[in-house]
């Protein structure tokens, strides 16, 4: 994370009182007329950065296999959060246009998420400082936002809603570093064993042997439920990574009544919690049947109440009989 | 007069204790599964869920023997309730658990090789194995592997109605068992039946 002097005067800005413009760019926030026009100027970088550019080059002779990292799906950038930006307010000016194919440095011509997103960032540097991921020597560095947030994809939590949308793009950002050597490879340290070669990629099946029923999990729920610590209802999700050392092992965080899913997963959800047909978090049973923190309260009380019914008969029957041959022994005697 | 026959090869007798050991087993960590809470530590969450599954998928194979074994030894015979009067016998045997037992009336009816049970016992057992027993190993079964539930039922997931079945036939089965290990103490003496259900042997007046 890289800080240049446009960060910090907005920083001192923000500090000060005076920075709180931030550009937001959530969908309901621009206007159509506005969208319209940076979707047509994007246009013209998508006839070559889209699939149907590089399966048809606008230039003969072009070489479209040094697109391939820097393709965009078009449908999934206009539905994601930055899909109504103008490329141009990420990617420099100086490259658009019909002056193609343009220099490669345009590549890594790009503002950062602070020009933004400044306050936001201010507010999670230090949990970001934190995680496992800065704590590594050679790790930090090679961390942008865009690691993990995939700024031509994600959509925030609020317009995504449905959980087991939000858990399929938030494990996809762990999960293509974690579950691919290649990638997990240009991030990797030095191995602490064998000094000169990288680390090697856990196997994520194995280091998660000891969590019941793991695959089940990872449809469900997202890897930061376990991997970040937990934080005040209300208040957004930590960005410090934890590692396996420190994650959340305890399963009744989540598998009880008072489960911490509803300050994670489902803290956008979690307004509209109605006790529908008399559930116990009902909001979290909408979307995952997690044994015991979706009960039905009633019904708990209705099978104790037989069990223990069940109980002081046998007891009863068991005493009056006891009594009863104690009886018809004294008076045989 | 005394009644002694060889009334239980060894097969039900360790089929009979293997399942009993199972579904405490699965009571025990199913009730610590289900009521899960902070305030109420019984067994490790983690652990419970590793050995409720273990001992699931143990009980659906020993499931899958005794109905096998049932079917070649001729045994599920003596589960079926034989007319005429089943009813009426019923209601003998309810009478005398809950009035005849007090004054020390005999049992009334007597055990032999061809019929091991009395009418309520016959009722209850086939209820219990056949309808309530393949249900929730079934649902069990389905919590396993929940890409066979529906995906979602009624704006909920679809794993819940199948949590719920299981959770009711779990239970009916703990009450089945509270109310047959009490029973079992109602033979000649209070430990007779326990005695049969260990060597076989069948001994008392009735």
């Amino acid at each position: 994370m890289f800080i240049n002097w446009r960060q910090i005067l907005t920083r001192l800005l923000l500090i000060a009182g005076i920075g709180g413009g931030v550009a937001w760019t959530a969908h309901a926030e621009v206007d159509t007329a506005t969208i319209e026009k940076n979707r047509k100027a994007n246009e013209v970088c998508f006839t070559c950065h889209s699939a149907a550019g590089i399966a048809r080059p606008p230039k003969a002779g072009m070489d479209m296999s040094k697109l391939k990292d820097s393709r965009v799906d078009t449908h999934v950038f206009n539905g994601s959060d930055h899909g109504v930006m103008d490329c141009r307010e990420c990617h420099s000016k100086n490259y658009y246009g019909e002056n193609y194919p343009h220099d490669p440095a345009g590549k890594t011509a790009t503002s950062p998420c602070t020009e933004c997103h400044a306050a936001k960032v201010l507010r999670l540097e230090p949990q970001f400082n934190a995680s496992v991921h800065a704590k590594i020597q050679g790790v930090k560095e090679k961390f942008t936002c865009n690691t993990c947030h995939n700024a031509h994809v994600n959509v925030v939590q609020k317009r995504l809603k449905d959980p087991a949308k939000i858990v399929a793009q938030d494990n996809h950002g762990c999960l293509e570093c974690h579950n691919s050597n290649e990638t997990f490879a240009k991030f990797a340290p030095d191995n602490e064993k064998t000094p000169g070669q990288k680390k090697i990629r856990p196997d994520i099946d194995t280091i998660h042997e000891w969590l019941p029923n793991a695959k089940a999990h990872w449809k469900a729920v997202r890897c930061i439920e376990c991997h970040t610590p937990e934080v005040a209802e209300g208040k957004m999700l930590s960005h410090e990574i934890l590692n396996k050392e420190k994650a959340e092992k305890k399963c009744l965080s989540c598998h009880s009544s008072d489960s911490s899913l509803k300050t994670r997963l489902y803290r956008h959800l979690v307004k509209d919690e109605q006790q529908r047909l008399g559930f116990t978090n009902s909001v979290i049973l909408s979307n995952s049947y997690v044994i015991g923190a979706t009960r039905h309260p009633l019904l708990d009380k209705a099978i104790i109440g037989l069990v223990l019914l069940a109980l002081a008969g046998v007891l009863t029957h068991g005493v009056i009989r006891l009594i009863a041959a104690l009886r018809r022994k004294g008076k045989k005697q | 007069m005394s009644n002694r026959i060889y009334l239980l090869p060894l097969w039900i007798r360790l089929w009979h204790w293997s399942n009993a050991l199972l579904i405490i087993l699965l009571a025990i960590t199913g009730f610590s599964l289900h009521f899960a809470d902070p305030k109420l530590p019984l067994v490790e969450f983690a652990l419970a869920a590793r050995i409720h599954q273990i001992a699931g998928i143990a009980l659906v194979a020993l499931y899958s023997l005794f109905v096998i074994a049932n079917i070649i030894s001729g045994n599920w015979w003596q589960y079926v309730p034989k007319p005429p009067g089943v009813l009426q016998r019923c209601w003998i045997q309810a009478k005398w658990y809950m009035i005849g037992i007090f004054k020390g009336e005999p049992h009334p009816y007597r055990v032999s090789e061809e019929q091991n049970f009395n009418a309520l016992q016959a009722i209850s057992y086939w209820v219990i194995m056949y309808m309530v027993m393949p249900v929730v190993l079934l649902s069990g079964l389905i919590f396993l592997y929940p890409d066979f539930a529906p995906d979602r039922l009624f704006g909920f997931d679809g794993l819940l109605p199948v949590a719920i079945v299981h959770y009711i036939t779990g239970a009916a089965i703990v009450i089945f068992m509270i109310v047959h290990i009490y029973l079992g103490t109602t033979g000649s003496t209070v430990t007779s039946m326990f005695k049969t259900m260990i060597n076989g042997w069948h001994e008392g007046d009735h």
